[in-house]
């Protein structure tokens, strides 16, 4: 018997002509809880997908309690004891949490489902880690921390020893993360193994026995908890220093450049998901919008940059009234807007480099003269950005489908930065770009601020709106939920504010 | 420019399969595969009359082919250049029968005006819909092609008919010049070509081009950005419209000299045809343009001088469109093990979107 209960070792994995992995290597005891960290596109993901078998592996080998597996697929993981969390659950919106969980292996009498059964022995899993869990409840009614628990138990009652959380805290408030470290905690108790993708150092330095990080494809080292720091994981992670704590430039607000004022507006299937939202940011600052993803900051930003209709209130930019103008106009006054979405919203993915960075000057000099496209303009502008914002690949002709995440998302950033000159939306700048990206977008909002230009941050990651801004407001549900500058902030108030705990927040 | 030349390759080896499929089927029948496409050859190119029977053919494709490139261009699917061709040589032929106090040249000019105009209007119908109804122009411009072909026939057996037995109106005051007489081939390919070439410019060097290369490619982006997708969307069409508006003109005024019920039936589905298989590529389209007008008029010749029958160049023609559509097929396929692929190798693709938009945000807006 060996001493680990998984062993991966050389693994390769190429898609086509990109390795995601070129030398995985990961091990995992009894009872312990191991982080796997690294960037985005480090292949973390990837290498948990392999042991779960969800694709083949090139070359390598994993051996499972000291035996060879030859080949795995997922049923033949969950026989042997694993399961798998995904970072989009697998759950069945329309059935209920009991439903959901014994969906594929229902305990039957004759003919029918013993639900009684099912349910008692569901309950016996929630009862002995404390899980928060309704049964009755439909997978639509519940809250994503919720869900992730109705995924753990889901895994659990398959008989999992061994369980694989793929970035679970992406999609939850602070208070719902400190709620699952208690779970995994006690799951570790017992005795179960537990494998943690994240690319949060504080979190995976709050619950993890041994560290291991990846780096573009390449395994860099594992650690103990005890031998190491975030700043040494950091280092590991990228492969230099990084400075995300961006110091902050002192605020020198001038006047008002964007007022809201009580703005009402529809989402996609409710009728006025925003109700009487006011706000204004001031030229010279960062405004934060703290808040869990859905609760309305899209459905906001959309109403005031023009993409959305408002119903009521009214959106000043610069004392003049932009309410409901096209997007076009909205530009044409002095505001940029980095989308949250930068593949169907911020860039043409069919088009180059060079195209994207002047979309929106595409019909002013020197871009265009008399309907003509001026390509030589477009490309110098393009180089010069490239350099600027250290967009790579260097080539502006190649197509931006041809980028990864963070390039992409610096295109949509260099173009929107360039075109702002009295207030730039940001809506989630930095989701789901590398470190590196990171630190320089969030240099360049900074940059922007000391410009004079207003900046308007929305985003789901609260250390990002804490180390940006200089005042926050909290949005819950459609409406705001709490203001505060940022000298008063902290994770635990604006958590709370996020759930729409006003009171307990005021206490604090 | 790679690209361009990839893409020509990929033409030629599915004509090839296309004409290979089809000699099998010659073979079937028990005909020489090799004697029956010379034939076909000589059908198409032999002599004067052939050539210019070919080239007559080859115009109108030419046409609608690039007025439904233009349309896919920006995201439409236009089925109705037919009907724009129809309506359009209608206009064209009333003008000249009926407005003879103009001078030649500006009856002329004013043919092909009146033929944009309506083809124009025609297409706006459903780009309309499309853009502020969401109802799928594919549906309407189908249906209103009918529609087209019923209005002509009504006008060439009524009202504007010649009286003849024929279901056709009275002669044109004004005709394009023949070109290689007795063929059909008259001056209208230049227009065809001058038309082609300024939609092969507008698309690659304009702002115009470059909005409804968004458009078509984003439409969510092109909002966003502060390009108006509906009003692209509409152009588009329009400029679609026009260009089957012209191929109907000159179908009147160049090959028949009068309005002659159900003479552009083909016109449009095979100019859709020569399109699609070459990806709404202007720049390619007219290769398959030529290529259908040369089986389309060999055909003829090969009946006659070999035991094949005609309805084998339709064969092979929905041979090509096969393969086309497997081509694209594959291509489908293989963007979905890329974007599978990509999963893993870039997380951040796969982060979930909470937030889904289908680009109607603005549709309710006055």
């Amino acid at each position: 018997m060996s001493e680990f209960s998984i062993e991966m070792k050389d693994i390769v994995k190429s898609f086509g002509s990109v390795q995601a992995v070129k030398n995985g290597q990961f091990t995992l005891k009894q009872g312990e809880i191991h982080s796997l960290i690294g960037e985005n596109g480090a292949g973390k993901s990837t290498m948990m997908k392999l042991l779960y078998g969800l694709y083949p592996i090139d070359s390598g080998e994993i051996r499972v309690n000291g035996e060879l597996i030859k080949s795995i697929d997922p049923k033949k993981a969950i026989s042997m004891g694993i399961g798998m969390v995904h970072q989009e659950f697998m759950l069945v919106k329309e059935l209920t949490v009991l439903e959901n969980i014994i969906l594929g292996f229902e305990p039957r009498k004759g003919m029918v489902i013993d639900f009684d059964a099912a349910r008692k022995m569901v309950q016996e899993y929630i009862d002995r880690y404390g899980m928060d869990v309704q049964l009755n409840k439909k997978i639509g009614q519940i809250s994503v921390g919720e869900a992730q628990r109705v995924e753990i138990i889901k895994t659990l009652c398959r008989g999992a020893n061994i369980i694989i959380l793929d970035e679970p805290t992406a999609v939850l408030t602070p208070q719902e993360c400190t709620q699952l470290f208690v779970i995994l905690k006690s799951l570790r108790e017992s005795g179960k193994s537990i494998i943690f993708i994240s690319h949060k150092l504080n979190e995976v330095m709050d619950i993890s026995d041994r560290i291991s990080v990846m780096r573009q494809g390449q395994y860099i080292g594992t650690v103990k908890k005890e031998n190491t720091s975030p700043a040494d994981l950091a280092k590991m992670m990228i492969g230099r220093e990084v400075f995300l704590n961006i110091e902050k430039t002192k605020v020198n607000t001038g006047k008002t450049v964007l007022e809201v004022k009580d703005l009402w507006t529809s989402g996609e299937k409710e009728i006025s998901k925003i109700r009487g939202v006011s706000l204004d940011v001031k030229a010279g600052e960062i405004v934060g919008i703290a808040g869990i993803d859905g609760n309305g900051q899209s459905e906001l930003i959309e109403a005031i940059t023009g993409l959305r209709a408002v119903e009521k209130g009214s959106v000043v930019l610069d004392g003049e009234n932009i309410t409901n103008l096209s997007p076009r106009k909205i530009r044409g006054h002095g505001m940029a807007h980095i989308p949250e979405d930068r593949n169907t919203r911020g860039l043409n993915r069919g088009m180059s480099i060079e195209d994207n960075l002047v979309a929106d000057k595409i019909d002013e000099k020197p871009y265009a003269s008399h309907f003509c496209l001026k390509k030589d303009a477009a490309h110098h502008f393009a180089e010069t950005m490239a350099e600027k914002f250290d967009i790579r690949p260097r080539n502006v002709k190649a197509l931006t489908s041809a980028l990864s995440g963070g390039n992409a998302q610096k295109v949509v950033v260099a173009r929107e930065v360039t075109s702002a000159t009295k207030l730039l939306v940001a809506s989630q700048p930095t989701r789901g770009v590398d470190i590196g990206a990171i630190e320089s977008i969030r240099s360049t909002l900074q940059e922007v601020k000391s410009r004079n230009i207003g900046v308007l941050l929305v985003s789901a990651d609260l250390e990002e709106i804490l180390s940006l801004s200089d005042r926050i407001v909290v949005m819950y549900e459609g409406r705001i939920t709490g203001r505060m500058r940022a000298e008063e902030a902290t994770e635990e108030n604006l958590g709370l504010l996020m759930m729409g705990d006003v009171d307990q927040a005021k206490e604090e | 420019m790679k690209q361009t030349f990839k893409n020509s390759r990929k033409i030629l080896l599915t004509m090839l399969l296309a004409l290979g499929i089809g000699a099998i089927f010659i073979l079937a029948i028990g005909e020489n595969p090799l004697s029956a496409y010379g034939a076909l050859l000589r059908g198409a190119f032999d002599g004067k009359l052939k050539i210019g029977t070919t080239l007559a053919a080859f115009t109108p494709l030419l046409l609608t082919s690039c007025a439904f490139a233009v349309a896919a261009q920006a995201g439409a699917f236009n089925v109705g250049v037919e009907g724009e061709v129809f309506l359009g040589g209608l206009v064209a032929a009333y003008i000249g029968i009926n407005w003879g106090f103009l001078p030649k040249p500006i009856l002329l000019v004013a043919c092909f005006a009146g033929a944009i105009v309506i083809g124009m209007l025609w297409a706006l119908i459903p780009a309309i819909l499309k853009a502020y109804y969401n109802i799928s122009e594919v549906c309407v411009t189908i249906l209103m092609n009918s529609v087209a072909l019923y209005i002509t026939s009504y006008f060439v057996n009524g009202p504007m008919s010649a009286g003849v037995a024929n279901a056709q109106s009275l002669p044109v005051l004004v005709t394009l010049p023949k070109i290689l007489p007795p063929s059909n081939f008259n001056a209208g390919i230049f227009i065809a070509i001058v038309v082609q070439l300024l939609i092969i410019f507008m698309l690659k060097k304009t702002t115009w081009g470059y909005k409804i290369h968004t458009v078509g490619t984003n439409p969510m982006h092109a909002e966003y950005i502060g390009i108006n997708p509906k009003k692209v969307f509409i152009h588009s069409m329009m400029l679609s419209g026009a260009i089957g508006g012209i191929a109907g003109c000159i179908e009147v005024l160049g090959v028949h000299g009068y309005f002659l019920n159900n003479f552009a039936v083909g016109l449009g589905t095979n100019g859709m045809l020569a399109a699609l298989i070459v990806k709404s590529n202007v720049a390619l389209a007219p290769i398959m343009a030529f290529f259908l007008a040369v089986l389309k008029s060999g055909a003829m010749g090969m009946q006659q001088s070999t035991g094949v029958p005609k309805s084998i160049v339709d064969t092979i023609t929905s041979v090509f469109i096969i393969i086309a559509t497997m081509e694209l097929l594959f291509q489908f396929k293989d963007k979905k093990r890329k974007n599978m692929e990509s999963g893993p190798a870039s997380p951040d693709e796969t982060i979930p979107v909470t937030k889904k938009d289908d680009g109607k945000a603005g549709a309710s807006r006055g």
